[in-house]
């Protein structure tokens, strides 16, 4: 699939492409097989998909190395879940309440975490991410250890408080973080223009002093590029960035939202305009990157990957219901049985 | 052996822990140069420096919220808040993360942070720096929850939850900061989530921590001629150590609790239930609880010291269940 010209994508290697596509595909892809279920009834409690964000989750997910940590925020987690290399199988378990899930079904679709791949679980709660972003950056950098933190949120989760108390914290400790809103334009219903009336949700890192982009997160090349440059400021002790990544919310806030605040003409605009996937799938066949053959070759292999991941799901055992009592608190606790010492 | 009070007790905590593990470092407002609001970070930033002695800009929402992605990032964060009553301020990040995050990871997360506070009344300080707040942070699962009574507590207790895997939230008591006891020169830590019978008698148990234990050792010492008085400090609220609370009663067959938190709702009442439902054959009376009488704390001294439940309380409540 690798081309040996690259003319449409000037700044940016093949392989890179190549794993942006990949990456994009892969979220649309599962997202679709989640629906499916969803429908079927199979998946508990509720899911927020990620239609229209594939590309701003994949710009980030391949700008990042594998050591750095991904704080997840927004409410388009599974794309991000996918981007830090969590296995289908796993996300997909976890989604199903099963015991193979990464948290054993004690998180769901809003709180997968898995410390060894360096994913810190969502604040369900939106905009509570960030102040443990900022405290994961700062162990990395008293540790040294050369990792940078990257944490994510909505455009609602900024009207929050504790969003901007983070920002502050990270502007007053140079930390090695880079904050992403990925503005949607809606929270929940509520328009981001109604909420805030400000041009660029980025415009809040301004008094602070930290640098602070606004681009067009259905463009997975411009994510990719911009991040990449924050990363490479965060690990060379710049400080924070803050990204507004503006992306289109093709479906609603969650499945079973109807959507009234929305007319149906606007809803349908964006879908053909601004869905990233389709626009990437014809930028790169035009660019001759890959044939129109081999990208539905693509599509094919990962949705037996999705397929495989529902039957793991489907196939796994529940928890034990005695393992809701357990991950409470790590016992004995410190002395406990020992003795005053 | 050597008396210290709780101020320099505290310290000596941080001290010792902070030279030795080098994952360890203290936030929060004004512990640098200034020193803590009680003096119980003076001249710490001068001996470990202004990376693992920091200040923090003022909210509390940053001092403890960072402290948990610190925490999972491989760090030991002692973070202060200056007054207990500013847990609320922080209520999200105590209820909702804290206690939370390490539990729906399935045990994946490990949150080793310990905030530490003063906590209670006594000082003059209006009803939004006065409060106890262990029963309403108690109630939080995956919290481990501290209350110091004395110099030799704080310093054992703090250098525990320093080491312990869990959030802890370690309170001592500011109207007790001048307070002296004896503190062994030689380290030495406490065990978390053991009560202790600090004072051994036949007739029955009072269970008390912090400035209403001192209380209760008056009461006990007034009452000493016609009632022998057991005196339990449960030490960790959460998670509570009722067997010790237990084996006081199965000896003595009464029980009176006193807490300086909100009757309604609260500490005592549990910790009353709990006996009734593992003890109630052993009980030759109703348990009696004591508290502040559900009313927020006020500033005038007079009415402070009416909502503060005073020695004479204790002993009426003591006599009652004869």
């Amino acid at each position: 699939m690798v081309s040996d010209t690259n003319p449409h994508f000037e700044d940016v290697d093949a392989e890179t492409v190549d794993e942006l596509l990949e990456q994009m595909v892969r979220i649309r892809r599962f997202e679709e097989g989640v629906l499916d279920e969803f429908s079927e009834g199979s998946v508990p409690g509720f899911v927020h998909l990620c239609h229209g964000h594939e590309a701003s989750h994949a710009g980030m997910g391949v700008a990042m190395q594998p050591d750095d940590w991904l704080a997840v925020g927004g409410s388009r987690l599974h794309g991000q879940y996918i981007v830090k290399g969590v296995p289908f199988d796993e996300i997909m378990a976890e989604l199903f309440g099963k015991a193979t899930g990464p948290n054993g079904g004690k998180g769901g679709s809003m709180h997968l975490a898995d410390v060894d791949r360096h994913l810190y679980g969502h604040a369900a709660t939106i905009g509570s991410g960030q102040n443990p972003a900022a405290g994961l950056a700062l162990a990395q950098q008293m540790r040294e250890t050369g990792n940078v933190v990257l944490s994510t949120i909505g455009d609602g989760g900024t009207s929050r408080g504790s969003f901007h108390t983070a920002l502050v914290f990270a502007a007053a400790w140079n930390l090695p973080v880079v904050y992403i809103i990925e503005n949607n334009g809606f929270a929940i219903s509520y328009s981001t223009q109604q909420q805030v009336g400000i041009d660029s949700l980025a415009d809040y890192g301004k008094p602070l002093n930290i640098p602070s982009y606004s681009i067009d997160g259905s463009d997975p090349v411009a994510v990719y590029e911009t991040i990449s440059e924050a990363i490479t400021r965060a690990r060379e002790g710049g400080g924070p960035t803050l990204v507004e990544s503006r992306v289109t919310r093709l479906r609603g806030h969650f499945e079973g939202d109807k959507q009234a605040y929305r007319t149906e003409e606007e809803a349908r605009e964006s879908n053909a305009e601004r869905d990233p996937v389709t626009n990437f799938q014809e930028r790169v066949i035009e660019a001759g990157h890959i044939t129109a053959e081999a990208y539905d070759a693509l599509v094919d292999e990962i949705d037996d990957e999705v397929g495989a991941a529902i039957q793991f799901a489907k196939d796994s055992p529940d928890p034990a219901p005695s393992t809701a009592y357990e991950d409470v608190l790590r016992l004995p606790l410190y002395g406990q049985g020992e003795g005053d010492a | 052996m050597r008396e210290l009070n709780q101020v320099q007790a505290i310290r000596e905590a941080l001290d010792e822990e902070l030279e030795r593990d080098e994952t360890v470092y203290l936030s929060g407002e004004d512990v640098g140069t200034f020193g803590g609001n009680f003096g119980e970070t003076q001249g710490l930033v001068d001996k470990y420096g202004t990376e693992r002695v920091r200040d923090t800009p003022l909210s509390e929402i940053g001092i403890v919220g960072h402290a948990l992605g610190a925490s999972i990032g491989g760090l030991r964060p002692v973070a202060e808040l200056q007054f207990a009553d500013f847990a609320a301020t922080a209520g999200e990040e105590f209820i909702n993360q804290i206690a939370k995050m390490p539990y729906i990871s399935g045990g994946r997360l490990k949150a080793p942070m310990t905030v530490l506070a003063p906590s209670g009344a006594g000082i003059r300080a209006g009803a939004q720096h006065s409060q106890s707040v262990h029963a309403w942070t108690g109630h939080q699962p995956g919290l481990v929850v501290v209350a110091a009574t004395t110099p030799y507590d704080a310093k054992g207790l703090l250098k525990s939850a320093i080491r312990d895997d869990n959030p802890v939230f370690v309170l001592a008591h500011k109207k007790l900061m001048g307070f002296k006891g004896e503190v062994p020169e030689e380290p030495y830590t406490l065990p978390l989530g053991e009560a202790v019978v600090e004072r051994e008698g036949e007739d029955v148990t009072v269970v008390a921590t912090q400035r209403l234990y001192h209380r209760s050792v008056e009461a006990a010492e007034e009452l000493a001629e016609d009632v022998s008085v057991e005196i339990v400090n449960p030490r960790t609220f959460s998670p509570l150590d009722v067997e010790t609370i237990a084996e006081s009663v199965r000896k003595t067959g009464r029980l009176v609790v006193v807490d300086e938190t909100p009757l309604r709702y609260g500490t005592q009442g549990y910790i009353a239930s709990r006996i009734a439902d593992e003890e109630f054959f052993s009980l030759d009376a109703p348990p009696r609880t004591v508290g502040v009488e559900d009313t927020p704390i006020p500033f005038s001294p007079t009415l402070e010291d009416e909502v503060i439940p005073s020695t004479s309380k204790i002993v009426d409540a003591i006599e009652s269940v004869f």
